[in-house]
């Protein structure tokens, strides 16, 4: 780029030419527009389709066939009570899952990086491991897991299958190897005198993470935080797998049945409540980019 | 806390009576700097436990029963090795297993890989904000509910006249009119779907490693008169081969294992078996149905071969790793 | 506080750390450890410090072992090269730390915060945020972190080494005079040995992880006792030359093919007992520049040429080469030595040290 400019004039190969310079940067760009037209066409469709009483492709149209036909009755859904109930179960679990994986990962990366104690290395290659396959492929077994869990007395009715509760924390587990790496990651970072200072200071182990450490790696926590709360929104298998009905479904469970339970099926209807879903993934979007990008740059290191 | 001083003081007489040898530290100091780091693990290593080992160790038992929605009540009942018997002579195993390796390393080469890697080194020679730009609109993929980004492909892909890549794109591009998923080419879409999602993880690895290469080492390339193609062959790829390696390894095992999109997208069909990757048909086995007959015994089957697969294939990983020589030793020692 | 190495050493799966060092610390003293990088300086000060444990040997302080102890019950401060401060705390959040961990009540934890920052100097910043701080500040923060819990023991890690050099010079001076008024034992790591020779009461020197000699810093300069000493300390460094100690008519000679010098009995009767070759120290400033060798200086003299010049200010060090044997020497400025210029020189023998190429002990003072 500019430093092709400021660079002192070349030996024997001679520069580029500016022309072709010029050529290679508009084949980047064209490139790289033709390799985001799908996604933006499939986004495009679904804003469209939110306002339409109908779409053919990209274009609206109305009962006669013409373009046109705008209306927002395929928003009328938001005066249901079923929706938010899949909202506020979605919520749960996000949130159930972005507590329990930070914590869990706060503390258990701060430990793996930072302290010595049996079994450590077994515990990081595991976790390397773990979170390198999709745990998806237990499920059958977590299927009984839940099932047991659900017979605990007392903790047992929120926990179970079949429970917001059961399911965040099966995804709790499953986030979880991914958590711990990132942490560690971020903690890996930090400067070993600044921990031994505290502990001159006096601080007991606890005291160093809580008080001078989890300080420090908070642009991690927010980075994993972020990252969680959009797998847990997003969360489709887990509980369409482990819930039955419409009381435990969260959204994209809830979207899914409308999908699958009507015929004929209501695009139109369907683009809006998927739209409606994404209402907080847009604003995190737009408010926390460059956070986005960093999620697994920052952790990453030492891999 | 008190108990804490208590030990303190505990070992401080000790120390000031003898010298006691570093080999033989304080049985209750030892287990106490040991178990305070296993307190910070305590959730991380119950979840596990719960989740991963007791879960695998289920998986595998029940691999052996012939459990199912129509028996559970039952007692479980023990089959020996039926069920293995079963998948190796399913008339479609051969063919499911096909379609798993095609369906790993064409998505992995193409995109998970391929594709990650040109869009990193793509948006990194533009201008800052532009590549910045692009590289967030490849991540949408990764934000959007898997069950709002099938419907969009599914729209893409559609039959007249709703479909939106027959109404935009000429035909003698392949817009026939019908179908594409299901009519045309079922599996360009499977791999489509997971290919766009699966490119932004590499892209985002690789761009932040492209952006720590020194900017000296290019410079001092481009004053030898390297030009675009050899100071990304000689340069760029060799400084990025860890990450390079550690993606095309980590997507292997997640591709391999991952089924989410082709579920909602096709259900392994159209037709029988079209699309069906070894992963879908241990889910379908299981769960396809609660109102037919669950497979759980023969679902936990398909699950445990293709788990102990995957596991080779990940210790395969840390060897190639070498990843116990990354492991550093902390450089506090709890006394 | 009195403290004791006793044997102390650690190592990790190949490396060795620190070896068998063995020394003692009287109460008051402010003792440095010098030594090039990788030598174990740290290593050994973190094991006193209770961050790292032993791997075999003890660690006493007033004829406790305290091998076993926490390092927040050890009564002990310590001050980084990276300062190490709390980044997000301000600077009272930092230096009031250990008292808050004591639980003291507010009012005495204001108090002592305050009188121990106007000590430094900095009493007017303790509501500034670290990142608000120049370095030579940063430092003073890390410094009266470490002096306000009123330490039995103050470890220094290289702590001016990130400082300018002007800066350096001043702070060394005002660590040394606060050690010395609040009368605190303190253990002083550093590369440094100009900072190791003016603040030190006595220096360590090491080398991979052993001890090589422990002393007051004159008897360092003038007695080395191995030749890794003789050549470490002192700046710029000893000269060094292969030669053979003999007797001719009674007088002692150090002959080699380039070098023929008389040498004084008191300093030469060893060398002279070794069969073969022995290593001869001289340093720089032992060797002056004269116009014309003197009947005086007879035995003493020897002629080289000036290969290289460099001015540092009031002298110039001059490399000579005297028969292909390099050495440096210091010479006056206004002699206006050039480049190719004979030179004439008359050495100190009677400053001269000898050693054992086999063993690097010293034939003097082992
Ligand atoms: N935690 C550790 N694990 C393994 N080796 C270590 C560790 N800490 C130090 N070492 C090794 O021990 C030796 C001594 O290191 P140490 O940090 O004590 O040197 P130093 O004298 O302080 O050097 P410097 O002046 O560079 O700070 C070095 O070879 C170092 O690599
Ligand atoms: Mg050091």
């Amino acid at each position: 780029m500019t430093t092709v400019e400021t660079a002192p004039p070349r030996p024997a190969a001679g520069p580029i030419p500016r022309s072709r310079q010029k050529m290679g940067r508009y084949f980047a760009y064209g490139f790289l527009i033709l390799s985001i037209i799908p996604i933006l066409v499939g986004y495009a469709w679904l804003i469209i389709a939110t306002v339409s009483a109908r779409t053919q492709g990209l274009l609206p149209k109305n009962a006669e066939g013409g373009i046109g036909g705008f209306t927002l009755s395929n928003w009328d859904f938001v005066f249901e009570s079923a929706i938010w109930n899949a909202m506020l179960n979605s919520l749960l679990i996000a949130v159930f899952m972005v507590i329990g994986v930070g914590l869990a990962s706060t503390s258990g990366g701060y430990a793996l990086s930072r302290m010595k104690f049996a079994g450590r290395k077994t515990f990081l290659t595991g976790t390397l491991v773990l979170h390198a396959f999709k745990a998806e492929m237990l499920l059958i077994a977590i299927f009984f897991v839940l099932r047991f869990l659900g017979d605990i007395p007392i903790i047992g009715g929120f926990i179970g299958f079949n429970t917001v509760g059961g399911v965040a924390l099966v995804m709790v587990a499953l986030e979880l190897p991914l958590g711990i790496w990132l942490m560690k990651g971020f903690f890996d970072n930090l400067s070993w005198d600044m921990e031994r200072a505290a502990l001159i200071d006096g601080a007991s182990r606890f005291r160093v993470w809580w008080q001078i450490m989890v300080p420090q790696v908070r642009p991690g926590i927010a980075a994993l935080s972020l990252f969680t709360f959009i797998v847990g929104w997003n969360a489709y298998l887990v509980p369409f797998t482990f819930t039955i009905g419409t009381k435990v479904a969260n959204m994209p469970v809830f979207l899914n049945q409308l999908i699958s339970d009507t015929a004929p099926v209501n695009w139109n209807l369907v683009a809006a409540v998927g739209l409606f879903q994404m209402i907080p993934l847009i604003i995190f979007f737009i408010f926390t980019q460059e956070l986005l990008l960093n999620i697994y740059a920052g952790g990453s290191k030492g891999t | 806390m008190t108990q804490q001083i208590e030990e303190e003081a505990d070992a401080l007489a000790r120390a000031a009576v003898g010298a006691p040898g570093p080999q033989r530290r304080p049985l209750g100091r030892r287990v106490r700097s040991t178990a305070s780091a296993y307190g910070f693990m305590a959730p991380a290593v119950a979840l596990v436990l719960v989740f991963f080992v007791a879960s695998g160790l289920l998986l595998l038992i029940l691999s052996f029963t012939d459990l199912s929605s129509a028996n559970f009540s039952r007692a479980w009942n023990f089959i020996g090795l039926d069920n293995y018997e079963r998948l190796f002579t399913d008339p479609f195993f051969p063919k499911i297993a096909r379609n798993t390796v095609f369906y790993v390393v064409t998505t992995l080469i193409v995109f998970n890989l391929g594709l990650a890697l040109v869009l990193a080194l793509v948006t990194t020679s533009i201008p800052r904000r532009a590549g910045f730009f692009f590289r967030l609109v490849w991540l949408l993929p990764r934000l959007t509910p898997s069950v709002v980004y099938i419907l969009m492909w599914q729209r893409i892909g559609a039959g007249d006249p709703f479909g939106i890549y027959n109404q935009i794109v000429p035909e003698f591009l392949g817009a026939s009119g019908g179908n594409l998923i299901f009519g045309g080419s079922p599996w360009a879409f499977v791999i489509l779907t997971n290919g766009f999602n699966g490119a932004s993880f590499g892209m985002i690895i690789f761009t932040s490693a492209l952006e720590s290469i020194p900017k000296d080492l290019l410079t001092a390339a481009k004053v030898d008169g390297a030009g675009t193609w050899r100071i990304i062959r000689d340069i760029k790829i060799p400084m990025i081969k860890w990450p390079l390696l550690f993606i095309a390894t980590y997507q292997t095992l997640s591709l391999l294992t991952s089924f989410e999109y082709i579920l909602l997208l096709t259900e392994g069909g159209p037709g029988l078996f079209t699309t069906e990757v070894w992963a879908l048909t241990s889910y379908k086995r299981a769960f396809a149905t609660y109102f037919g007959n669950s497979q759980w015994g023969y679902g936990a089957t398909w699950a445990i071969v293709l788990v102990t697969i995957a596991l080779l294939l990940a210790v395969a990983y840390v060897k190639l790793f070498r990843f116990n020589e990354l492991i550093e030793e902390p450089r506090i020692e709890n006394l | 506080m009195r403290v004791e190495l006793d044997n102390l050493t650690k190592s990790w799966d190949e490396v060795i750390g620190a070896d068998s060092i063995t020394l003692d610390i009287a109460d008051g003293e402010l003792v440095a450890f010098l030594g090039p990088s990788g030598c174990g300086k740290t290593t050994t000060l973190l094991m006193v410090a209770g961050i790292y444990k032993p791997t075999a040997g003890t660690i006493s302080f007033d004829g406790q072992v305290v091998n076993e102890v926490a390092p927040k019950d050890r009564g002990i401060g310590m001050v980084f090269q990276s300062y190490a401060l709390y980044p997000h705390m301000t600077v009272f959040g930092n230096i009031s730390y250990p008292l808050r961990l004591q639980k003291l009540n507010k009012g005495v934890i204001k108090e002592r915060v305050q009188t121990v920052a106007d000590m430094m100097g900095i009493g007017d910043l303790l509501e500034r945020k670290i990142a608000q701080l120049s370095g030579g500040q940063q430092q003073r923060v890390a410094l009266g972190r470490a002096l306000v819990k009123e330490p039995q023991l103050l470890l220094f890690d290289e702590p001016l080494s990130n400082l300018d050099a002007r800066l350096r010079l001043t702070m060394r001076g005002e660590i040394k005079r606060l050690q010395e008024d609040l009368g605190i034992t303190s253990i002083y790591v550093t590369h440094d040995q100009v900072e190791a020779m003016t603040m030190a009461d006595r220096i360590a020197v090491m080398s991979k992880g052993v001890l090589q000699a422990y002393d007051v810093p004159e008897a360092l300069y003038d007695r080395p006792k191995t030749l890794f000493v003789a050549a470490f300390v002192g700046n710029p460094p000893m000269n060094f030359f292969d030669v053979e100690v003999m007797r001719v008519n009674g007088d002692l000679r150090a002959k080699s093919d380039a070098i023929d010098l008389v040498i004084p009995h008191d300093r030469g009767e060893k060398a002279a007992a070794v069969d073969g070759k022995v290593i001869m120290g001289v340093r720089p400033e032992d060797v002056d520049v004269v116009d014309d060798a003197s009947p005086a200086a007879e035995g003493l003299t020897l002629a080289g040429e000036a290969v290289v010049v460099e001015p540092l200010g009031r002298e110039d060090l001059v490399g000579i080469s005297i028969n292909g044997v390099d050495l440096r020497v210091l010479v006056d400025k206004t002699r206006g030595v050039r480049v190719g210029d004979t030179i004439t020189l008359v050495f100190n023998t009677s400053r001269a040290q000898f050693f054992d190429p086999e063993t690097e002990a010293s034939l003097l003072w082992a």
